[in-house]
């Protein structure tokens, strides 16, 4: 696969970055040369093999499950752009 | 200020009241402020680090100190958040972020007393390895070529932690390793760099970049220093559910530098013709040391050595996207006015986030993508079972591995490649140990002939960070390497 304009548009949304028509151009070449380089993984046959998503060969440790006064809705919302009452404020969403 | 300070020596120092806390920290405040120009600190904590050195002497006074390194000045990578000073992670979109928390490596050194001077440059979400991607501009290396009057990158991510180290901006600093962050940088400044086993060190509170891999340590003048530093930021924290329950041990108590009998692989696959002929030297040369001081060398295979790279640039980039998919400008950082929600997302992170978080962002997303998943991100997961289980065969024969730290000295800032896949080639050595989650550190060897450090990477297995800190300490106890880059910024 090839990113042109158009896949890399698509992408942009998928990742909410809006691409400028100016940067297109060389975006797409950088993505197109990282793509190169690990397409050469395809060339390792890897039927029989596990994923490994982790290296740590460890179990999730299950906690007490105490209630703990942290994290108030003041520390929460302290470094919010735009709040108001005990809310964070984003632009109006109409369905 | 004496090139010798090291951790070890300023405690001794402090304890024999040769200095106090007050006036080490101003001296090093003062080196600092001298060495602007190296662009080293994104934050310095002038008034803060006053007042915590006075209270530190004020513990010694009354002999209660938090421990025997109470009242040394670090620094920290502004990677990790600190409580009530602003952690960017020198990127735009966290420029104004002050936490209202501390992460718990930042916290045990707090414990340990050490004073912390200010929050250091790195490459954007620690995604670089010359710190150019750092929104705050890029770090200037201690270290020039005899040749050449150019300014030379620090390597990265964790540039600003390697060269104020190097420069004596710090005497030890915090870094952080995703998949050579802080041996590349280490290496490229003459400066000790230590990658803990996945782990051993609590990433809570430290800005998440690749979560599998990422992996925070000490970059130091000397392997005694690391073992030091290592003591008082490891161990288990149930704050962040990677952390190992295996138990820490002294490293430094236990440091010693007695080799006889182990067994060092040197791996064939780390060969290659583009190696400089410097580099290759110095890797030769530390076996035939190595083996002189009673070690046995043997030739090992990696087979998949070669997978890591490309492994890792899928792996990495997809952990990325989903970690900082955070940053919407709705709770913390930058915000960019939009006409709607979606508007807003998309302008704030387009402005927010510099060209290789962005790249590194549009790639994660697409190898995660419906349709690509099982041929990119599955794929990579399976070359990564691969590329561990070369280093399980491995260690069944060997103690430890020696390879070069990096495939070339520091380069100048202005010849660092356009094309991202020639950048990424410099943590070729350093990313197969993030894929395996080994312990991995980065020593000055030698000087080239442009009088460079060289820095060779010693690996170990999982939680064997004594082994690997032995033979490192074999390493300097026997080539005793005290280089240190002339000051040009003072003239």
């Amino acid at each position: 696969m090839e990113f042109d304009k158009k896949s890399l548009l698509k992408l942009g949304k998928l990742a909410r970055i809006s691409i400028s028509d100016d940067k297109l151009n060389n975006l797409s070449q950088d993505l197109n040369s990282i793509l190169e380089f690990v397409d050469q993984l395809k060339e390792i046959r890897t039927d029989q093999v596990d994923p490994t998503s982790n290296s740590l060969n460890q179990k999730l440790e299950v906690r007490d499950d105490k209630v703990e006064n942290k994290n108030s809705t003041e520390d929460v919302l302290e470094n919010a752009p735009e709040k108001e009452m005990n809310f964070f404020v984003v632009p109006k969403v109409i369905e | 200020m004496k090139d010798s300070y090291t951790l070890k020596s300023l405690a001794t120092l402090l304890e024999n009241n040769k200095i106090s806390s007050k006036e080490l920290t101003s001296e090093y405040l003062k080196n600092i402020e001298r060495g602007k120009e190296l662009n080293c600190y994104n934050t310095v904590s002038k008034e803060k680090a006053l007042i915590d050195a006075e209270k530190s002497d004020e513990r010694r006074k009354n002999q209660n100190l938090r421990s025997k390194f109470d009242g040394i000045p670090i620094g920290i990578k502004d990677l990790f958040c600190t409580k009530g000073v602003t952690t960017t992670a020198s990127s735009k979109i966290l420029s104004n972020f002050v936490p209202n928390y501390e992460s718990t490596v930042t916290q045990k050194c707090d414990d340990a007393g050490l004073i912390s001077l200010g929050k250091l440059n790195c490459d954007e979400f620690a995604m670089g390895s010359t710190n150019k991607t750092s929104f705050f501009g890029p770090v200037m290396n201690p270290w020039k070529s005899v040749n050449s009057n150019n300014k030379l990158v620090p390597g990265g991510s964790s540039g600003g932690s390697a060269a104020a180290v190097s420069g004596d901006l710090c005497v030890a600093s915090l870094g952080t390793d995703t998949g050579g962050s802080i041996r590349q940088p280490a290496s490229f400044t003459g400066t000790v760099g230590l990658k803990p086993s996945y782990g051993r060190v609590s990433r809570w509170g430290i800005v998440a970049f690749a979560s599998s891999l990422d992996q925070a340590g000490p970059i130091t003048k000397t392997v005694e220093d690391a073992a030091i530093f290592l003591d008082i930021i490891s161990g288990h924290d149930e704050k962040d559910s990677t952390s190992s329950v295996n138990p820490k041990e002294n490293y430094y108590e236990n440091l010693n530098p007695d080799i006889k009998g182990m067994k060092i692989g040197i791996p064939k696959e780390f060969r290659s013709d583009k190696l400089p002929a410097s580099t290759q030297k110095s890797w030769d040369e530390c076996a035939d040391l190595l083996k002189t001081n009673g070690a046995e060398i043997l030739d090992i295979s990696l087979p998949y050595t070669m997978s890591a790279l490309p492994a890792y640039y899928i792996i990495a980039p997809a952990e990325a996207s989903s970690n900082l998919a955070r940053y919407d400008g709705v709770r913390y950082g930058l915000r960019v006015k939009g006409n709607n929600l979606i508007d807003m997302y998309e302008k704030t992170r387009s402005e927010g986030f510099g060209d290789e978080v962005k790249r590194r962002i549009l790639i994660g997303t697409y190898v995660l993508s419906s349709g690509y998943y099982d041929a990119y991100y599955i794929k990579a997961q399976k070359i990564r079972s691969l590329i561990k289980s070369d280093y399980v065969e491995a260690f069944k024969k060997v103690d430890a591995i020696l390879t070069p730290s990096t495939p070339s000295t520091a380069f100048e800032i202005a010849n660092e490649p356009s094309d991202p896949v020639q950048n990424y080639l410099n943590d070729i050595f350093t990313v197969p140990v993030n894929l395996a989650g080994l312990p991995g550190i980065s020593i000055p060897f030698t000087n080239d002939e442009n009088n460079l450090p060289i820095g060779l990477q010693l690996i170990t297995n999982s939680f064997e960070e004594q082994k690997l800190l032995n033979v490192a300490r074999n390493i300097e106890k026997t080539i005793n390497y005290s280089e240190t880059p002339e000051k040009w910024w003072l003239k």
